[in-house]
């Protein structure tokens, strides 16, 4: 967390911009998939290990 | 390019000062629409058949199959796909089995299942995965379209109704019974759970030395000639024989028991009125006198056939005997309480008498799945255990 504002003025609204697409268009929905893929996989494995197959639900 | 990645990573983390509130929340909430409706697509494409038969083994093998079965084709013309079934439908089992699905991606890039033969092989092993998370669950997802609720009794034949109704009072899971409904049942499908393997695999402990006695865990060849070329008879699960010689890997043993004196006599039963089979002798076998040992003879009042005392000797290989009848028992106990209780609570093994257990257990044959040595064990047990050998209660 860079509290030294390492972008020069004139220079602000371009990453701002380049920013916003990486977050919304690759970052978050990368993200999202690793988490509930983990997540799966979290379940999965309590399920082999300790659970067993799940129940009525 | 760290220079960039640098000056990227502090504009994360400042306020934005060019672009407005309204178009960064507007962004990312059309964003976040269409990666969830991405996702959640992408995520259901592989939950349709047209997917899972995209993999040769399932489509030769399994959906093949199911396109003989009622769930498939019927007079409602209702039909169910490969996901209604095999795909929980409760969110977080079905990420859990997603994910899970990485091993079948491994399968089908290694070819775990990719010939029919190795198909086969591992049938039966798949097919307990599914048989165990359906007795989890209670088969729930049978129970996404087959409600016990909405069953029109009058409309089924009476046996139907009879067993419908006393699984409905329990909210049986389906598959309890209906095993087999949509794929074919494995070969040799053993619901004893391997009963016949554990005890030849327990047998594998077993010194033999002379004048001890043992018991079979399984149908077994004998012969009259100790290089076994003979054929002399088929000895029966659970009997006892006492070993006379041990010579090498073969063993001389004998079997005492009674026979009934009309026909050939190749029968030899436990014990005098008593239908427990001890073993069956061949034709020559049951004639020959050097074999055959014969002594007293004793008339059946309740039925008026004559039966003899005999002791046979024959010829075995060293394998699949126990020296204590208990590890079988302990075995067959099991198997009787988990087969036979799954629709009524079974009787006491000492309700009927020695010779009543084999009719009444063929008659129960038709709703489970016993191979042939497993089913002469339980008998056994029970026979073994029924009112004749039993002094509590009946």
């Amino acid at each position: 967390m860079s509290s030294v504002d390492n972008v020069a003025d004139k220079d602000k609204s371009k990453y701002e911009w380049r920013s916003f697409i990486f977050i919304t268009v690759f970052l978050f929905p990368i993200l999202s998939v690793v988490l509930v893929g983990g997540y799966g996989f979290i379940v999965w494995a309590l399920q082999i290990f300790f659970l067993g197959p799940p129940g009525h639900g | 390019m760290m220079s960039f990645i640098k000056k990227l990573w502090g504009t994360f983390w400042r306020p934005a000062v060019h672009i407005s509130l309204g178009i960064l929340t507007l962004g990312g909430f059309v964003a976040g629409v269409i990666f969830w409706g991405g996702f959640n697509t992408a995520l259901e494409i592989t939950n349709t058949e047209k997917f899972c038969i995209g993999c040769h083994e399932m489509k030769d093998n399994v959906y093949k199959e199911l396109q003989t079965t009622v769930h498939w084709s019927n007079n409602a013309g209702v039909r169910a796909t490969c996901p209604d079934c095999h795909v929980p439908h409760n969110w977080t089992d079905k990420i859990a089995r997603k994910m899970q699905a990485s091993k079948e991606v491994f399968g089908a890039i290694f070819g775990t299942i990719d010939t029919r033969e190795k198909f086969l092989a591992k049938r039966g092993e798949l097919a307990q995965h599914e048989w165990k998370r359906f007795a989890s669950n209670g088969s729930l997802e049978c129970k996404n379209c087959h409600q016990y609720e909405s069953m029109k009794w009058e409309e089924m034949s009476p046996l139907a109704q009879s067993q419908m109704k006393q699984a409905a009072e329990k909210d049986q899971s389906c598959m309890d019974c209906h095993k087999g409904i949509a794929h074919s049942l494995p070969d040799n499908m053993d619901t004893s759970g391997g009963m016949v393997s554990q005890l030849v695999s327990q047998s594998q402990n077993t010194s033999y030395t002379e004048g001890s006695n043992y018991f079979s865990v399984r149908y077994l060849p004998m012969y009259e000639d100790e290089a076994l070329t003979q054929s002399g008879g088929e000895l029966n699960p659970a009997s006892e024989v006492k070993v006379v010689a041990v010579k090498g890997n073969a063993i001389q043993i004998e079997i005492n028991g009674w026979r009934k004196t009309k026909g050939f006599g190749r029968v030899i039963s436990e014990d005098f009125g008593m239908n427990i089979p001890t073993a069956a002798l061949s034709k020559d076998a049951a004639q020959n006198n050097t074999l055959v040992q014969k002594f007293e003879e004793k008339e059946d009042d309740l039925t008026g056939l004559p039966w003899q005392r005999v002791t046979v000797k024959l010829w075995m290989p060293k394998e699949s005997l126990v020296d204590n009848v208990d590890m079988i028992w302990s075995e067959t106990k099991s198997a009787y309480t988990t087969n036979c209780s799954v629709c009524h609570t079974q009787p006491a093994e000492n309700h009927f008498d020695a010779n009543t257990w084999p009719g009444m257990f063929n008659g129960m044959l038709a709703f489970v799945n016993l191979d042939r040595d497993s089913e002469a064990l339980v008998l056994k047990y029970l026979q073994k255990h029924s009112s004749d050998f039993s002094y509590s209660g009946h």
